[in-house]
């Protein structure tokens, strides 16, 4: 069997459960006969996304942009945040309930405030994707700094460390673990903050193409923008994930 | 270069919470001398490790004191002048042996040598584990490279805690004569915890044997079995003779824990 074989039956045992949605989908909206506004068909939907690539890649980058760079800066804060607090018990007992406290506001919630503020553009879903990102870095940095292996903490004390030593050779390198965790979460959640900020107030990007199209009732854009969408989703988490388990090996 | 630890009737209680409290020592006054191997044995929670931990500056004492060179351990820990090593090995999984090795030097800020620490890893006889990590090396390989980690500083005070509990019976013999014939070469003074009377015997100068609830020390033992001392001296009557009344010493309390134990270490 070639490559191209080999790929094909790969493709087909993994994604065979998919597949048969799609076909019965097909089948079902054939047989009923439905308006695309009811129910758009998959072929239709495939024959938007392959006519007009540049209506979704478009707002596929910006949206990937929004998710990216709110993904790093999320991190990067949460991952911050949660060094500070590592390193005094003051800002720590300040900072934990305020997490706490801002991470069970429902996000769509605070998506109309932060657009008052930052204003109905680019900025606005950032700030809704940081924000998003930032919870399971703190939380799961925080627990990951304090997750030393046995008797390293004693090791360190014998041998003198101080505090930046301390930080840099044990609880940054013993918090990867957590750390990669934290970003597999937070790089779904990216997207999805990124979608629904853009769904509510956007000017653009995936999730206001939906929202665009889906009250234009041009349902096969909207599905195409979702399936765009899912596309991105999957590659965010498997991107996460392969850093996750290169990350298990090595810390095992 | 190498340093005396005096610990002069020390106590050190442990607060319970809901106002009970456990008293771990009661006044222990012990003298380790320069270049001395004491061994310091007993009864689980006589409260042997917590010695090693008031010299190792991880707890402070309730009452008394203790120092090293006339200098709280704490300073010592501070100038980077201890080496330690405990039961779990406590070596950084995401680095390799070498790095491990490496690691007191980097933390007290000095250079590491490196025909030094090749030096060290051969002394440990791990040559050619460089690269490995900890998880790949079996538990007697764990433990070495933690011994090499203890003595990369130079240390004037070597504190070992239970280094071989977790190893079996043929790795643990074997590693109790590497452990002599290392420290022949640097005379570091040491202080063992262990519940291995062989161990003890075979090792050190002195033996401290200890009670427990609240810990006292109940003799105080020299063993002048000349050095370097081989694998066969553990057969001699002398040793046996040694390990019967040591042995008999920890009976009383092993009796009223384990009433039907049949006399083995375990």
């Amino acid at each position: 069997m070639n490559a191209i074989g080999r790929t094909a039956v790969a493709v087909l045992r993994n994604g065979w459960g998919i597949l048969l949605l799609i076909i019965v989908w097909q089948a079902w909206v054939t047989a009923m006969n439905f308006n695309a506004i009811v129910m758009p068909r998959p072929l239709g939907v495939l024959q938007d996304l392959i006519g007009f690539p540049e209506v979704y890649w478009k707002n596929a980058v910006y949206t990937i942009g929004a998710a990216v760079i709110g993904l790093v800066l999320g991190m990067a804060l949460g991952t911050g945040l949660a060094i500070l607090a590592w390193l005094s018990d003051v800002l720590e007992g300040m900072l934990t309930p305020l997490t706490v406290l801002f991470s069970s506001v429902p996000v769509v919630t605070i998506i109309p405030i932060v657009a008052r503020l930052l204003g109905y553009d680019f900025s606005t879903v950032l700030a809704i994707v940081v924000i998003i990102c930032f919870f399971p870095a703190f939380v799961f940095t925080t627990s990951g700094l304090k997750a030393l292996p046995a008797g390293a903490d004693d090791l360190f004390r014998v041998l003198g460390a101080r505090t930046p030593a301390r930080l840099l050779r044990l609880a940054l390198p013993a918090a990867v673990p957590n750390w990669s965790v934290a970003l597999r979460v937070a790089a779904g959640h990216a997207v999805l903050g990124a979608m629904i900020a853009e769904y509510l107030m956007g000017t653009a990007g995936l999730g206001y193409l939906f929202a665009e199209t889906k009250s234009d009732f041009n349902m096969e854009r909207a599905f195409g923008a979702t399936a765009v969408a899912m596309v991105v989703s999957i590659l965010f988490f498997a991107a996460a994930l392969a850093v996750e388990r290169r990350v298990k090996e090595r810390w095992n | 270069m190498t340093a005396a630890i005096h610990v002069d009737r020390a106590r050190k209680t442990f607060d319970l919470g809901k106002g009970k409290s456990v008293e771990a020592l009661a006044g222990v006054s012990l003298e380790v001398r320069p270049g001395e191997f004491v061994a310091i044995i007993g009864p689980s929670g006589c409260g042997k490790s917590t010695i090693l931990r008031l010299i190792g500056s991880l707890e402070e004492p309730t009452a008394g004191t203790v120092t090293i060179d006339g200098r709280p351990p704490r300073e010592l820990a501070g100038a980077h002048r201890l080496g330690v090593a405990f039961q779990d090995h406590a070596l950084l999984p995401w680095l390799s042996v070498w790095q491990n090795v490496t690691l007191p030097l980097q933390v007290a800020g000095v250079k590491p040598d490196d025909a030094k620490i090749a030096a060290l890893i051969r002394l440990v006889g791990l040559e050619g584990f460089e690269k490995a990590r900890p998880r790949q090396l079996s538990g007697g390989m764990r433990q070495r490279a933690a011994i090499a980690r203890a003595l990369v500083l130079g240390p004037e005070v070597l504190l070992l805690d239970e280094p071989f509990a977790a190893l079996d019976a043929v790795t643990r013999r074997y590693m109790n004569i590497e452990l002599q014939r290392i420290w022949t070469e640097s005379r570091i003074t040491t202080l063992l915890v262990t519940h291995g009377v062989d161990e003890a015997l075979f090792l050190a100068d002195r033996i401290v044997v200890m009670s427990g609830r609240p810990g006292r020390i109940i003799e105080n033992l020299d063993i002048d079995f000349p050095r370097p001392r081989m694998p066969a001296l553990m057969r001699t009557p002398a040793f046996h003779a040694l390990y019967d009344h040591l042995a008999d010493l920890l009976e009383p309390a092993a009796a009223e824990n384990e009433p039907v134990a049949g006399g083995g270490e375990s």
